[in-house]
């Protein structure tokens, strides 16, 4: 109890306390209480911060949309028996044991716009090169990719432990009445899969909306701030502007964004019925 | 707590009795009175940052052991972690640090409001602490104004002194009989002719936000832009509107794709692949383009001063200082160690293994002449440059802050938004920033 006490409740109080003054850590002038205007300049004042949400929750979006399906399509096949499964689903999930700072620097030489890897690729297929990071209306998508890359396995891998643990009668009961796989699929698959990849998309949404590591490696948030999502505009405030308060205020304002959007997602576990 | 600053207050009474009867005993007898071993015994701990000048330093540090006998401990770490540790050490008042390397650039002003340096004119102008051979006056008019602060306090020894300067390709130039611009005026002519894409890209300059603020003055200066007038933000200025125009616009069309998030290392990286003819950046990436293990250019790349404008002529130049710490209870031992570092000796090391210094007696030591380390126009811009300098910088509190502004405002302009738009929205910000933090 008191271990929980010190390292998880009391941090917690104190930025929420923090939140409520101003104040510069490199100054020796003491913290300034200022009550609930940190709050206010969030909500009303900072056109910064209202992007940066707006932003943390279109990279989530994007990310995790693109992850569930690509990895509910990878545990469909990789639930299927074939040979070299093993092998093929052992190097599926590599890229989710690599440190994402590491893999941030190699995608950061691979997106560069004219020596990277990547706009060659793309010109095998036939397709004009990207600018990737190197364009603001790029950029946010291009490190969603990033994450894509690294996550899918993730999602593919809690997908799969829900396939395995499904019951197989209904499948019979649907082949004898004539349904098709699709069908199956759609309504016998899916609804039975769904509280499963609830709780893989809560882990992933969770993630997403607090990824900090590969932004700061390979935008810092920009072009200009195209990048910038709360976590990143947090970190500026606190560590390179020192404005320690202000960020608390931020921090507590994420924390009820991932807070808010984990009871949304229980909710809708919760409801459902089966 | 209390019986520290009482300590502190004696000991500075102590040094300002000493500076005070100074006048009286200035004599060569007294100055003989100098000695390094007058701390011998003591034990300093230094805070140093990742940095060329410091590479070099270490490995000399016990020389500098032997000749004080002093015990120096340090840590060093890269820039932005020492920066934080420096600032929980000191919010702690723990006074374990004794000197500290500095970035003057960045820490200069924020630093010197929280009472962190100690103010060296005392120990200066003091012959009994100052070796009669470390002359003052030898440090470049730009780098003793790097280090000084508006009440005229000394807050560092001035060590590495980077100026921004042009570096070209000869190989290109030479064939079309085009030489390095002597005006700014020239400088968008010229890169036209020698943009040649997909091959050849006419000039690459930082675009990433923060990054590019260290280099936009290079633009600025001589098209007569300033940061500040009487104290409030100038960024809407005219002066400011040509000098983003120019920046903005020179890599919005003679850019490598994708220059607006481009940091200095895939400036230098395109550079060193030969793709790009013109790069203004810090004098000291040199010494990797000359690097054959590196660069496609080796002994192609020339190096002159950058080209002067309507403003005046001017080079951005950044310092690095060594500092000893407010806190510290070593005050006069640290300040020994700070002098060391930046002694004569040792910034002939210095530039010998190609990193530059503010010392004008560096330059033309014999040993330096004998071994360059570097092509000989690089020398001559660099010294040319370091004439000219001037702090490329506001001189604020926050000095991170600012640089994300225009940093911002610089990337929206290479997209393409117009210049006195984006400078607008900058110039708000930034006064706000003012508003908060200088008052």
């Amino acid at each position: 109890m008191l271990l929980v006490a010190v390292i998880i409740v009391y941090p917690i109080v104190y930025t929420g306390w923090m939140s409520l003054h101003e104040w510069f850590a490199s100054s020796l002038t003491r913290p300034r209480f200022v009550g609930l205007a940190n709050y206010g300049k969030i909500l009303l004042g900072d056109a910064r911060f209202r992007e940066a949400v707006a932003r943390t929750v279109w990279f989530t979006v994007v990310a995790v949309a693109a992850e569930t399906l690509l990895g509910v399509a990878m545990a469909l096949l990789f639930n299927r028996e074939f040979w070299g499964r093993g092998l093929l689903r052992t190097l599926a999930i590599l890229p989710m044991v690599a440190t994402p700072t590491a893999i941030a620097l190699v995608f950061v030489m691979m997106y560069h716009p004219t020596l990277g890897v990547a706009n060659y690729l793309v010109s095998l297929v036939g397709l004009s090169p990207f600018r990737w990071t190197y364009s603001s209306q790029t950029a946010l998508y291009a490190l969603a990719l990033v994450d894509v890359w690294q996550w899918t396995p993730l999602i593919m891998l809690i997908a799969l432990a829900g396939l395995a643990s499904l019951p197989r009668e209904p499948y019979e009961a649907a082949h004898l009445d004539g349904a098709s796989p699709r069908q199956a699929f759609w309504h016998i698959t899916l609804p039975l899969l769904r509280p499963t990849l609830v709780v893989a998309i809560l882990f992933r949404a969770i993630d997403a909306l607090k990824t900090f590591d590969i932004i700061f490696v390979m935008t810092q948030g920009g072009p200009a701030n195209a990048t910038e999502t709360i976590n990143l505009l947090l970190f500026n405030q606190a560590f390179s502007y020192f404005n320690m308060g202000y960020a608390s205020s931020m921090a507590v304002a994420l924390f009820a964004l991932v807070m808010g959007a984990s009871l949304l997602l229980i909710r809708v576990r919760r409801s459902t019925t089966w | 707590m209390a019986a520290r600053r009482i300590t502190r207050r004696a000991f500075v009474q102590t040094v300002a009795t000493g500076a005070a009867a100074g006048p009286f005993v200035w004599t060569p007898a007294r100055a003989q009175g100098f000695t390094w071993k007058r701390f011998s015994g003591k034990e300093l701990f230094l805070l140093l940052t990742k940095h060329p000048f410091i590479d070099v330093l270490e490995k000399n540090i016990p020389e500098f052991e032997s000749l004080s006998g002093m015990k120096v401990k340090w840590e060093t770490l890269p820039e932005i972690q020492a920066r934080q540790k420096m600032t929980v050490e000191m919010t702690a008042n723990s006074g374990g640090i004794d000197a500290f390397f500095t970035s003057l650039h960045v820490e200069k002003k924020r630093f010197w409001k929280a009472g962190w340096y100690h103010p060296l004119n005392k120990f200066l102008a003091d012959a009994s602490l100052t070796s009669p051979d470390f002359d003052w006056n030898d440090f470049t008019p730009g780098a003793r104004a790097g280090v000084t602060q508006p009440d005229g306090s000394v807050s560092a020894l001035a060590a590495f002194v980077d100026a921004n300067v042009f570096f070209y390709r000869k190989d290109l130039f030479g064939p079309k009989g085009l030489t390095p611009p002597k005006m700014l005026g020239d400088l968008e002519p010229l890169v036209k002719k020698l943009h040649a894409p997909p091959g050849t890209y006419g000039i690459v300059l930082r675009g990433l936000k923060n990054a590019n603020a260290t280099q936009y003055p290079s633009i600025l200066f001589p098209m007569g832009g300033t940061y500040l007038k009487d104290g409030k933000a100038a960024l809407d200025t005219r002066e400011q509107a040509a000098a983003l125009d120019m920046y903005a616009g020179l890599l919005r069309q003679y850019g490598p794709p994708g220059v607006v998030n481009f940091n200095w290392y895939e400036c230098s990286a395109s550079f060193m692949q030969g793709q790009v003819a013109i790069y203004m950046d810090g004098v000291n990436f040199a010494s990797q383009f000359e690097d054959a293990a590196k660069s496609k250019v080796v002994g192609k790349v020339g190096y002159a001063v950058l080209p002067s404008g309507p403003g005046g002529h001017f080079s951005p130049i950044y310092i690095t200082g060594m500092a000893v710490n407010a806190q510290s209870r070593n005050h006069e031992a640290a300040y020994l160690f700070a002098q060391w570092a930046t002694s004569k000796t040792n910034m002939v090391r210095e530039l010998m293994a190609g990193v530059g210094v503010g010392r004008t007696s560096t330059w033309d030591s014999p040993e330096v002449k004998a071994k360059p380390k570097m092509p000989a126009d690089w020398y001559q811009a660099y010294q040319a440059s370091l004439k000219i300098g001037r702090q490329g910088l506001p001189e604020i509190v926050g000095v991170t802050e600012y640089r994300d502004i225009i940093g911002v405002a610089i990337q929206k302009g290479i997209e393409g938004a117009p210049a006195a738009q984006v400078l607008a929205q900058a110039q708000k910000d930034f006064q706000d920033l003012l508003n908060r933090t200088e008052s």
